[in-house]
C-alpha cells in the first residue's frame, strides 16, 4: 500500500501526520488481508489492534480539566443563562431539499443508547426478549460531501457516498474543550458526548442541527445494530472459545481448565498464528445484522428489538442502521420514511407496534375452536 | 459472566423533588409485600429508570384488562390459560403456591398439585397474555417463604382439589398464616432441608451429625451485613416514587386484590 510504504522510506513528520490522517481502519485492514493466504482461518493478523485504549491522536479531546474556579453562585446562574440562550434557538439557515428514495440508496442512522431488556409476547401467544434502545437526543453535526468522503482509500472503491456526522446526548459545554466545541458550532447544538460517522447516499443528506427521532424507523422494519461487547477482561480458553476442559478427575493434574494440546510436529512442528489460547475476551466491535423493531414509542425516543442479544452493556451506546441483509431489501411500496421522519413537523402516534405484537391493553390472546 | 469489573459507581438514590406536581401521597406499608414485582431488581448493572417507568406502564396496562390478585406463598390457586391443544382451548390448573419470583413483566410464580399419584408443579408467568383469569381459592400464608420442601413431603400436603370452592376472607382481616408443620417422606430428599432454618417442617429425625454440619454451615453473620441487605433491597425514596407512579392505578389494583366482601365472622385457615 502506497502510503504505508512512503512512511517505512523515511519521510518527514508532518508528512507522516498527514499521510496517517488519512488512513484508517478499514485501509490498513484492506491491504493486509490481501496477503493472508484465504485457506487460514485467521481473523485477525496477530499484529492488528482490535481494542485501543486511547483514541486516535487527531481526534480533538473532548472534556477539559476542571479546576476550582471559586464562581459565585449569581455568576453561575448567569453564565447558566447564556449558554440556555445560545443553544436555545435552532440556527436560521436555509432550508436544505430533501431528497426522493430510490432503490440503492443508503439513508442514515442513528444513535441510541441500551437501556434494557424484557419480554414481549406476539398474537399467538409466543413469548420473545426485546432489547430496549432509546433514541437520546440525537442531531445532525455535519455533512461530508462526496468529495471529502472520496478522500480515503475505501470510499474511493464504493462510489459515490457522503457522510452525516451525528451526535447523541448533550454535555455541558464548560466541561468541553474549545476544539471539540468548535466542531459544534456549524450545527448550533450543544456538544455530544457520543459522536458516530454514518455512510450515505448523497440524496440522503440533512442539514446540521437536523434532530433524529426514534420515528426514523417503523415497527416491522429491519435494522443493523453495532456496538461495542461487553469487556470480560482476561478470559480462559473454556469461556473464551468454548473449550471442554480436561476432566474433573482421574488423575487429571491441575489442568481442569486449560487448553490441552497447541499443535502438533512434522514440518509445520510449531505453534500456528491464530491458535486460540487465552486472552482477552470482549469489547469488540460487532454488527448484528437483521434485527426486526417490534415497538417504538415516540414520546421517550424508545425503540424495542427483537433479542437479548445487542453487543454491549446496559448504558452502552450502539448506531443502527437499515438492514443491509439481501433477503430483507426494501421496495418503492414499504420504504422507511426518507431521508429522516421530521417529528417537529408531522405528527405521529405515541405508540407505535408491529402487527404481531400482542398490546397489553389487548384482551388476553385465546384461540378459535376449529 | 465471570469477571465484575468495579467501574459502575452506585450513585445514592435521588428522590423525585415535592414541588413538581406530584401529591403528597404516602406510601402504604403493604405495598412490596402485595406487589413484590413493581420494585426492579436491586442488580445495578442492569438498572435503567426509563425502562423500569415502561415496564411500569406495561404491568399496569395489562392489570387493567387481567385483575392479579394479591397471593403469597402458601396461598391455593387457580390459573386458567388459553391452551391451543386444550379441548375447549382452556386449560384450568388449581394447586399451592410453593415459590415466586421475578421482576416487572418477568414476575412469575409456581403451582404445585397432585394429580393421579403424580406430583405436577407448573410455572407462571403473571403478565403472560395467555392467561385468562388467577383465581385464588384460598389466601394464606405458611411459615416459610419457600415451600419447595413439599417435594419431598408426603403427598397429601401437596393435593388439592379441581373442584375447590373459593374461601372469603373477611375485608379488614390480616391474611392468616397456616402453623400447619408438614411431615416429609423418609431420605433421599431433593434437598438438605435441615441446612434451611425452615419452620413448617415437623422434627427431621435425622442423627446428630446432620444438625452438627448445618451448624457448622450457617452464616449467623448474614444478619448483620448491612451491605448485603443495602444491595439487596431497593431504597424507601425508590419505593415512594414507584408508588406516586403507581397512585393513579392504585384504587384499581386494590379493588382487584379480590378479597370477597361477604362478612363471614370467625373463619379459621383449614389444615391441609
Amino acid at each position: 500500500m502506497a502510503a504505508l510504504r512512503r512512511i517505512a522510506g523515511g519521510v518527514s513528520i508532518n508528512e507522516v501526520t498527514a499521510t496517517l490522517r488519512t488512513l484508517t481502519i478499514n485501509d490498513v485492514n484492506n491491504s493486509l488481508s490481501r496477503q493472508l493466504p484465504s485457506s487460514t482461518q485467521a481473523r485477525w493478523m496477530s499484529r492488528m489492534k482490535r481494542r485501543h485504549t486511547m483514541p486516535p491522536f487527531w481526534l480533538p479531546k473532548i472534556t477539559r480539566t476542571m479546576y476550582p474556579e471559586n464562581i459565585t453562585p449569581e455568576n453561575q446562574a448567569f453564565v447558566s443563562e447564556v449558554i440556555a440562550n445560545q443553544y436555545s434557538s435552532p440556527l436560521k439557515s436555509d432550508p436544505w431539499e430533501r431528497g426522493q428514495w430510490t432503490e440503492k440508496v443508503r439513508r442514515c442512522g442513528v444513535i441510541a443508547r441500551k437501556i434494557g431488556i424484557y419480554p414481549m409476547w406476539k398474537k399467538d401467544g409466543t413469548r420473545l426478549l426485546t432489547t430496549l434502545l432509546q433514541v437520546s437526543d440525537n442531531h445532525v453535526i455535519k455533512y461530508i460531501p462526496p468529495e471529502e468522503m472520496a478522500t480515503s482509500y475505501f470510499n474511493k472503491r464504493t462510489g459515490n457516498v457522503a457522510g452525516l456526522v451525528v451526535g447523541a446526548d448533550s454535555i455541558d459545554p464548560r466541561e468541553a474543550t474549545k476544539e471539540f466545541q468548535s466542531l459544534f458550532v456549524e450545527s448550533g447544538v450543544l456538544p455530544k458526548r457520543k459522536v458516530s460517522k454514518f455512510v450515505i447516499s448523497p440524496s440522503a443528506k440533512l442539514a446540521p442541527g437536523t434532530p433524529l427521532y426514534a420515528s426514523h424507523f417503523r415497527p416491522g422494519d429491519y435494522v443493523d445494530i453495532l456496538g461495542i461487547t461487553i469487556d470480560r477482561g482476561f478470559q480462559g480458553v473454556m469461556k473464551r472459545w468454548g473449550f471442554k476442559g480436561l476432566p474433573a478427575s482421574h488423575g487429571v493434574t491441575k489442568a481442569h481448565r486449560a487448553g490441552g494440546n497447541i499443535g502438533g510436529g512434522g514440518e509445520k512442528g510449531r505453534v500456528w498464528p491464530g491458535t486460540k489460547m487465552p486472552g482477552h475476551m470482549g469489547r469488540n466491535r460487532r454488527i448484528l445484522r437483521g434485527v426486526k423493531i417490534w415497538r417504538i414509542n415516540t414520546r421517550h425516543n424508545v425503540i424495542w428489538v427483537s433479542g437479548p442479544a445487542v453487543p454491549g452493556s446496559v448504558g452502552s451506546y450502539v448506531n443502527i442502521y437499515d438492514c443491509s441483509l439481501p433477503t430483507r431489501k426494501i421496495n418503492a411500496e414499504n420504504h422507511p420514511p426518507f431521508p429522516t421522519f421530521f417529528q417537529d413537523e408531522e405528527d405521529i402516534e405515541e405508540e407505535l407496534y408491529d402487527a404481531d405484537l400482542h398490546v397489553f391493553s389487548d384482551k388476553s390472546v385465546t384461540f378459535a375452536e376449529k | 459472566m465471570g469477571v465484575y469489573v468495579a467501574r459502575m459507581k452506585v450513585h445514592p438514590y435521588v428522590p423525585v423533588r415535592e414541588g413538581e406536581g406530584l401529591q403528597d401521597v404516602k406510601l402504604p406499608e403493604d405495598f412490596c409485600k402485595v406487589y413484590p414485582e413493581f420494585l426492579p431488581d436491586p442488580k445495578p448493572e442492569w438498572r435503567n429508570r426509563m425502562r423500569e417507568r415502561l415496564e411500569r406502564a406495561d404491568m399496569l396496562k395489562r392489570r387493567n384488562v387481567m385483575e392479579i390478585p394479591e397471593f403469597y406463598v402458601g396461598s391455593i390457586m387457580a390459573v386458567t390459560v388459553s391452551d391451543p391443544n386444550a379441548s375447549g382451548k382452556l386449560n384450568r390448573f388449581v394447586g399451592i403456591c410453593i415459590q415466586r419470583g421475578g421482576t416487572g413483566l418477568r414476575a412469575w410464580f409456581i403451582l404445585r398439585n397432585v394429580v393421579d399419584h403424580q406430583g405436577v408443579e407448573i410455572l407462571y408467568e403473571m403478565y403472560s397474555p395467555l392467561i385468562q383469569s388467577i383465581d385464588v381459592l384460598r389466601l394464606e400464608k405458611r411459615l416459610d417463604d419457600e415451600l419447595l420442601y413439599l417435594r419431598d413431603a408426603l403427598p397429601e400436603y401437596s393435593t388439592f382439589s379441581f373442584d375447590m370452592e373459593q374461601e372469603p376472607l373477611p375485608e379488614n382481616v390480616e391474611v392468616p398464616v397456616n402453623p400447619i408443620k408438614v411431615q416429609l417422606k423418609p431420605r433421599p430428599w431433593h434437598e438438605r432441608w435441615e441446612r434451611k432454618n425452615l419452620q413448617g417442617l415437623q422434627d427431621l429425625g435425622l442423627p446428630e451429625r446432620f444438625y452438627k454440619r448445618a451448624k457448622l454451615l450457617e452464616k449467623p453473620w448474614e444478619k448483620y451485613d448491612l451491605m448485603l441487605e443495602y444491595r439487596q433491597a431497593i431504597s424507601e425514596d425508590e419505593q415512594r416514587d414507584i408508588f406516586r407512579e403507581v397512585h393513579p392505578h392504585y384504587q384499581q389494583l386494590e379493588s382487584s386484590r379480590r378479597r370477597i366482601k361477604r362478612h363471614r365472622s370467625g373463619i379459621k385457615p383449614k389444615t391441609t
